[in-house]
């Protein structure tokens, strides 16, 4: 009988504390995005309307960013968690998810903004086998390489912004069709630049860039790594330079969160230009947005193809 | 016939051809005034101005009528703009789904034909149908929960034998299926979620395989108040690692004072509430109350009645701090206190003959994970700096071999620390630093030091090898080994990395 007080006591200080804790009317929306670009797209749309953190800060792996339990109290906050999708984010979200105890965001509600959401994806598996590497059934999710498929990826944002403030719809339209607009008139001028490029065959560590050749017509040759999350054996390396060689590969792409060396040396033994690629905002210096980092990766890659000319 | 008179008087003065120049002026002069004056043509100019005025207006509606042709067209022309440029997006769409082989001029095909789109229109409606009658098949396994298996072998060699080790397992060569784990896991409805661990190890002695369920629970995802309920038997909450199975280990064996102080890994059946702090810094607590903490230790008080007392309470606070975006503090405290321990085994026979019958279980510890996790390339390199210390205060009836009973209270600390260094995506290296405390006697003192690397061949498979060298007191009665352990441990199907993994 003794518990019973000590009980009630306990109950009654969770709920003044989770009542206290609660702010009666958020004076923004609270986005927490999985990555940069995201964040970027969030805030060019939501405005000063929301208040946006990214989980990511911009040079870690888009497979690999540490569960840091500070994420916790973050998504326990959110309105809405925008992430990319197409299981991208499997390595760190679902466990996050669970330790957030926020609802509002779990998979399958409104506030799970899922921006793969209309992307065609490429390389579906026809096997999630281990045998393959660390595939993603649901095909690549790194999309949001390709300007005119982020499009896709500000749609959802804008939407998921809408039907939580519809009050707010006038302002988010006004955002989004600016910045839409802006980003038009660079991937005009993107795909401008990038004549070069056509048909230029390259290289990179991890299969991040489908998206992007086809985009602008390029060859992508393949990856260092052996399979998806699996380093590459001393064979591959062998049998990945001497198809270089033959094919005459003239770019190797190295995503910054890799190690140099691999990459190096296979760009030593074939002649080809290594160059570091960022994969999202903030993730090599003066790529702080999503603009800023395509104008980065279009005007690298080109040096790289005009150079080997 | 007065202009007529004027005319003639002046072309009398003029001679010239000046003069007539003037006069041609004047008869001009005189006829524009003569019309201009004659009340006709005033009628006839006012006619005239109000059909000029008409005219204008009709101009004028004119003018509007093409002026909102004009914006009619821009209308039409925009509209147009944007289906175009919608139709390039589409077609770049379907050249994306298309395979990446594409037919070079020559080897373009030729204009299909009506029959032959409507052939094509045909085949494509039966692969569709063909498609819709697919779903329609009952696929028994659909409702299946994520299934996943894992398989950990320990290969070894022990330089003493059991007898002299402590050992459950003999000295000398090894070879033992630790783990054969099957986990399973689903929703059970939009409330709960429920996962299952059974696990079906060799038996040292027989060779025997029983399966043994390690864990099956039942765990909320949707209470208020940032509230989360776990029940059924599950490895409750207590210390950083004790409630980590043994395959996910960062090390080959358990630490030695977690052995000693929790039994092995802390397996309950019971229930543990988590509270998540609402604030903006991570705070979790956790209480539970069960009938057993411990794998190795079976339930107290199993006879006719368990009063509140027989049970099993825990609790645990733990906290985390970026000290910068690359290094991170992660602290706990946590609580075990079992009030009465009552047939908690029988008593245990002592080397100086006297009988100890554990009748309280206390147990606090605190512990700490100092990660340096830089982000860039956390994939491949890491420094991990984990330590606990266990502070046993149980309590006894002591039996001593003159018969004499007494009671006894044991005051016994137990650490392990390890330092982790990884420094490629596959290769961990690591020291592991074992000291304990027998919670019967703490002058019975134990030892260990274990230096190992770790081979990780994917996410889904491990090699590591481990060197341990043990060092007994005397008071234990045991000898110093040394042994070395090869871990391969593996998994199929599917595997999550879960928040307590991490």
């Amino acid at each position: 009988m003794k518990s019973r007080p000590l009980s009630l006591l306990i109950i009654t200080l969770i709920g003044l504390l989770n009542l206290w804790a609660t702010p009666a009317q958020a004076a923004k929306i609270r986005v927490v995005t999985t990555l940069t670009d995201l964040a970027d797209f969030t805030r060019a749309v939501g405005g000063d309307l929301v208040e946006v953190r990214s989980l990511a800060t911009g040079v870690e792996d888009t497979h690999g960013i540490p569960m840091k339990p500070s994420f916790v109290p973050i998504m326990n906050q959110a309105d809405l968690l925008v992430l990319v999708g197409f299981d991208c984010e499997h390595a760190f979200l679902p466990a996050l998810l669970e330790a957030s105890k926020n609802p509002r965001i779990q998979k399958g509600t409104s506030g799970y903004v899922d921006c793969s959401r209309g992307i065609v994806p490429r390389d579906v598996p026809k096997s999630t086998e281990h045998s393959a590497g660390d595939v993603h059934p649901y095909g690549n999710p790194h999309y949001m390489l390709d300007p005119v498929l982020a499009k896709t990826a500000i749609k959802n944002i804008y939407n998921a912004l809408v039907a939580f403030a519809p009050e707010h719809q006038a302002e988010f339209t006004r955002n989004r069709d600016a910045y839409l607009a802006k980003l038009d008139a660079r991937i005009a001028e993107w795909e401008r630049q990038a004549r070069p490029l056509k048909g230029v065959k390259f290289v990179s560590y991890h299969e991040h860039w489908p998206y992007f050749a086809e985009r602008f017509a390029m060859d992508y040759f393949g990856t260092i790594e052996l399979k998806p999350g699996i380093d590459p054996t001393a064979r591959h390396i062998e049998e990945l330079v001497a198809s270089m060689r033959a094919e005459h590969v003239p770019i190797v792409v190295r995503e910054p969160q890799f190690p140099e060396k691999v990459p190096s040396q296979i760009a030593k033994q074939t002649g080809a230009t290594l160059i570091t690629l960022p994969i999202m905002p903030g993730g090599v210096p003066n790529t702080e947005t999503y603009i800023k980092m395509m104008d980065y990766i279009i005007q690298t890659m080109v040096t790289a193809a005009q150079g080997r000319k | 016939m007065h202009l007529l008179l004027v005319f003639i008087t002046h072309a009398r003065k003029l001679s010239s051809y000046r003069r007539i120049k003037m006069i041609v002026r004047s008869i001009l002069y005189i006829i524009l005034v003569a019309v201009f004056a004659s009340p006709s043509f005033a009628a006839d100019l006012e006619s005239r101005l109000n059909s000029l005025e008409e005219t204008l207006k009709k101009q004028e509606q004119t003018i509007q009528e093409l002026k909102a042709l004009q914006n009619t067209l821009k209308t039409q022309e925009q509209t147009i703009s944007e289906q175009r440029k919608l139709i390039e997006e589409l077609k770049a769409e379907v050249r994306k789904s298309q395979p990446s082989v594409t037919l070079s001029a020559p080897e373009a095909k030729e204009p299909e034909t009506s029959d032959q789109i409507q052939q094509q229109v045909k085949e494509l409606s039966d692969k569709v149908d063909e498609v819709v009658e697919a779903q329609k098949k009952e696929i028994p396994s659909v409702f299946n929960p994520s299934i996943g298996l894992v398989g950990e072998t320990v290969f070894s060699y022990r330089s003493k034998g059991s007898a002299q080790t402590g050992s459950d397992r003999p000295g000398g060569f090894d070879a033992f299926q630790r783990s054969v784990e099957l986990n399973l896991a689903a929703s059970v409805d939009p409330f709960a979620k429920g996962y299952a661990v059974i696990n079906a190890s060799a038996d040292p002695g027989t060779g025997e395989s029983t399966a043994n369920v390690e864990e099956a629970a039942v765990q909320t995802t949707s209470l208020p108040w940032n509230l989360e309920l776990k029940a059924g038997r599950f490895f409750g909450e207590f210390g950083r690692l004790s409630y980590i199975h043994d395959h996910e280990l960062p090390f080959v064996n358990r630490p030695l004072a977690l052995n000693q102080y929790i039994g092995g890994e802390s397996r309950t059946d019971g229930a543990q509430l988590n509270y998540l702090l609402p604030i903006s810094h991570y705070v979790s607590l956790t209480v539970g109350a069960g009938n057993q903490f411990g794998g190795d230790i079976p339930p107290n008080n199993v006879g006719d009645f368990r009063q509140g007392s027989g049970l099993n309470y825990w609790g645990r606070a733990s906290t985390y701090f970026d000290l910068t975006p690359d290094i991170s503090l992660e602290p706990g405290i946590s609580g075990l206190w079992n009030p009465k321990t009552t047939d908690l085994g029988g008593g245990l026979l002592q080397p100086d003959g006297s009988t100890f019958t554990e009748r309280e279980r206390r147990l606090l510890g605190t512990d700490f994970v100092l990660s340096y996790r830089p982000l860039r390339n956390n994939q491949f390199q890491t420094v991990t700096w984990g330590t606990e210390v266990l502070y046993s205060d149980n309590r006894y009836d002591v039996t001593l071999p003159d018969g004499t009973l007494s009671k006894r209270a044991v005051g016994s600390y137990g650490l392990y620390s390890y330092l982790a260094y990884k420094f490629h995506r596959q290769w961990t290296t690591g020291l592991l630093f074992d000291w304990v405390e027998n919670a019967l006697n703490k002058s019975d003192k134990t030892t260990a030091y274990s230096p190992y690397i770790t081979w990780a061949l994917s996410h889904w498979s491990q090699l590591r090898l481990q060197y341990t060298y043990t060092d007994h007191n005397s008071v234990s009665g045991l000898l110093p080994d040394h042994a070395v352990y090869l871990q391969w441990a593996w998994i199929i199907g599917s595997h999550s990395h879960g928040w307590q993994q991490r």
